[in-house]
């Protein structure tokens, strides 16, 4: 079938969870998807505000396609959740991107709040189809079909993070291997799913961490109530579900005894700066088993030898305290 | 029960007058120094925000001096305001102070009323009958405090430009600040008030000076107090500068009990429409505040706009993106200036005598 023309979507922010959804959107209604490559040199960032590295990464991918598709998918994300935000930068992304690409290509930029309510999702995604042409029932049929495709990615997701390279956790014609190598490590790893999978963020810190011999688990691979369970006892509601995924899932993974708990943030990711203050106490005041906890910040600047010292140094902490652990035992 | 609150801006003067109306102990924390941000500093991170800090810091030193509990207005999302209770309350309990805590909440809601009566509870074992008989007077007397020093202030950020020897309003101003903090019944505040406007409008003034005009837009605790934003209003004023600037506590405060029809609130209605050419969103805090204003100042003849902001904020951070191409289309000179602990007090004065200076040179070729 003849394609209907070309919808960029830049490889940033919100795409690492919610790609496969997105591509099966657009390809059912006949769009063809373009993705960004990424910035692989240093120094190619497009500095349009003095933000967070996903946020000028973000720019930086929508720069890349802006010649090369008829559209540009930013929606606005407010809020993906009945009662919680996202961070207020997602709420101004798309039109720092217009400006940034200068009007250049036209952006799909619906709102997706969902704490107006179930049916909003999807309203905008009809919205989003009614503006590339397609009819009330096309669009429907498209969004199901992403919904099914979506359900299935996340069943596989778990698999999917330890068994494949960075590079291919999102290409969906690329199933997930049967088979993984066996772990001798149990490392949670929580965080923004930006800073956990983006090679330019974290210098491709999962290929370092299986290569070490640990295996994963996520703060997105945990259920609303799993997560409801490491919050609920706070003096106050986290209202960013970003952040609330972060500490539920941090006390969650505790609680259930993995070896360590590794939290990538982004410099100057207002979020994870009040949160790290947060859990960091709240784990020193509780005292309660010593489970490392590794936070790394990463920038533009952050090197890649830095990194492998610090997981390598990470080890031996777990190391030390399995073997600790087997003296008391015996 | 020895009750404590920030020092931000003249907060702390109309909190006093709450609580010594209503005959409640209290505890004013020490004026916000160095000293007070090296403490904020020290038990946060880098990129908590500057008012976090501020605030953290006026609480430890308030609790060092006897205070035992906390009263803070709470905030709500998007941003971290929203949130600084729980993380400062962990922080000053890993510290191994103790306090209590009582939010006010920042939306009169049902849900806010109930948590409000939960959190007082305790409290009200230690209030007398009179206290709480004496308290709506208390709330009365804040609120006429407030507005007395927001008027002296506007007073002097209007006469400052104009000052023959320089500082002499700055003097005068907090000279009759305290006054007004003093003044303990209704009749010797409005003798207080009128004393201070006097002694503002009766200093020495070359009239003849036609002073360029600038407005402070951004972060609201960063406009307000002069700790945290280094005195830009006094510094901009004594390089021959009219500032004006719409955040005041009492903008904020009517905002949050859904009074939008003054005419400050109907100004801010006026901006965030003005921003939607350029932000289709409600970006939450003042980022599309700021954006507006810039723009409208810009239409309004103003000579340029100051935007404030603490090192990562996070709605901020936005509209200073979008204001750098404000400034280019509609030719107007915004300087952004990032706050955060370090000593910028020096460079900040040498950024604003450029901008200054710029402005001069953008009249003289205009």
């Amino acid at each position: 079938m003849e394609k209907r023309g070309r919808i960029g979507i830049p490889r940033a922010l919100m795409f690492y969870r919610y790609f496969p959804f997105w591509q099966s959107f657009f390809e059912t209604l006949g769009w063809k998807v373009v993705v960004s490559n990424g910035v692989r040199q240093k120094g190619k960032i497009v500095y349009f505000e003095d933000s967070c590295l996903p946020m000028k990464l973000l720019v930086t991918h929508a720069i890349q396609l802006k010649e090369k598709v008829d559209h540009l998918f930013i929606p606005r994300l407010v809020s993906l959740h009945r009662n919680y935000i996202m961070c207020p930068k997602f709420r101004g992304a798309p039109d720092i991107v217009r400006l940034a690409t200068e009007g250049h290509v036209p952006i799909l930029n619906e709102t997706i709040d969902l704490r107006e309510g179930e049916g909003a999702l999807l309203q905008s995604y009809l919205k989003t189809g009614k503006r590339l042409g397609a009819t009330k029932k096309e669009t429907k049929r498209a969004y199901l079909e992403a919904k099914k495709t979506f359900n299935q990615f996340q069943k596989e997701w778990k698999d999917r993070i330890n068994r494949l390279p960075t590079g291919r956790l999102f290409e969906m014609d690329i199933p997930t291997p049967s088979e993984g190598s066996k772990a001798s490590w149990r490392v949670a790893l929580i965080g923004h799913p930006y800073n956990l999978y983006d090679a330019d963020i974290n210098k491709d810190l999962l290929t370092l961490i299986k290569s070490l011999g640990m295996e994963i688990i996520t703060s997105d691979s945990l259920s609303e109530e799993e997560i409801e369970r490491g919050v609920r006892d706070l003096s106050k509601e986290i209202y960013w579900s970003s952040g609330r995924e972060i500490v539920g899932s941090l006390f969650n993974f505790l609680s259930e005894g993995v070896d360590g708990v590794i939290f990538p943030t982004s410099f100057k990711c207002g979020i994870d700066a009040l949160l790290q203050e947060f859990i960091k106490r709240r784990l020193k005041i509780e005292g309660g088993p010593s489970i490392p906890l590794l936070i790394l910040s990463f920038d533009e600047h952050t090197g890649r030898e830095g990194l492998v010292t610090r997981l390598e140094a990470f080890r031996d902490v777990m190391e030390q305290r399995r073997s600790d652990g087997q003296i008391a035992v015996s | 029960m020895k009750v404590t609150f920030p020092h931000l801006g003249s907060m702390h003067i109309f909190c006093k007058a709450i609580a010594e109306t209503a005959g409640i102990p209290y505890i004013v924390p020490p004026e916000t120094s160095r000293k007070t941000l090296t403490l904020g500093a020290l038990h946060s991170n880098e990129c908590i925000c500057l008012p976090f800090k501020m605030i953290l810091g006026n609480f430890i030193e308030a609790l060092q001096k006897g205070a035992d509990t906390i009263v803070m207005v709470g905030s709500g999302p998007p941003c971290r305001l929203g949130l600084y209770d729980l993380v400062q309350k962990v922080i000053l309990e890993d510290m191994g102070l103790h306090y209590r805590w009582l939010t006010i909440p920042p939306r009169l809601t049902w849900r806010a009323i109930w948590k409000n009566h939960e959190e007082t509870k305790e409290l009200r074992k230690e209030l007398s009958a009179k206290n709480i008989f004496l308290f709506p007077y208390g709330l009365w007397m804040g609120w006429k405090k407030m507005m007395a020093c927001e008027a002296l202030e506007k007073l002097a950020m209007k006469v400052r430009p104009r000052e023959i020897s320089k500082g002499e309003t700055q003097r005068r101003w907090r000279q009759a600040l305290s006054w007004v903090d003093g003044a303990k019944t209704p009749k010797t505040l409005e003798g207080a008030v009128k004393k201070g406007k006097t002694l503002l409008q009766e200093m020495e003034q070359d009239h003849s000076r036609i002073p360029f005009k600038v407005a402070i837009v951004g972060e609201l605790y960063t406009v307000m107090d002069p700790h945290i934003n280094r005195g830009v209003e006094q510094k901009l004023g004594e390089l021959g500068v009219e500032v004006t600037r719409t955040s005041w506590f009492s903008t904020h405060i009517l905002r949050s009990v859904r009074q939008n029809k003054a005419n400050q609130a109907s100004e801010r209605i006026r901006f965030f429409e003005a921003s939607k050419a350029y932000l289709d969103y409600d970006v939450g805090a003042e980022c599309n505040v700021s954006i507006g204003e810039a723009i409208l100042r810009s239409k309004e003849g103003y000579d340029g706009v100051v935007h404030l902001m603490p090192f990562a904020c996070m709605p901020e951070t936005t509209a200073s993106g979008i204001l750098n191409k404000v400034g280019k289309d509609w030719d107007i000179p915004i300087l952004t200036l990032i706050l955060d602990e370090q000593e910028i007090e020096g460079r900040i004065q040498t950024l604003l005598e450029a901008f200054v200076e710029m402005l001069e040179w953008k009249k003289g070729v205009a």
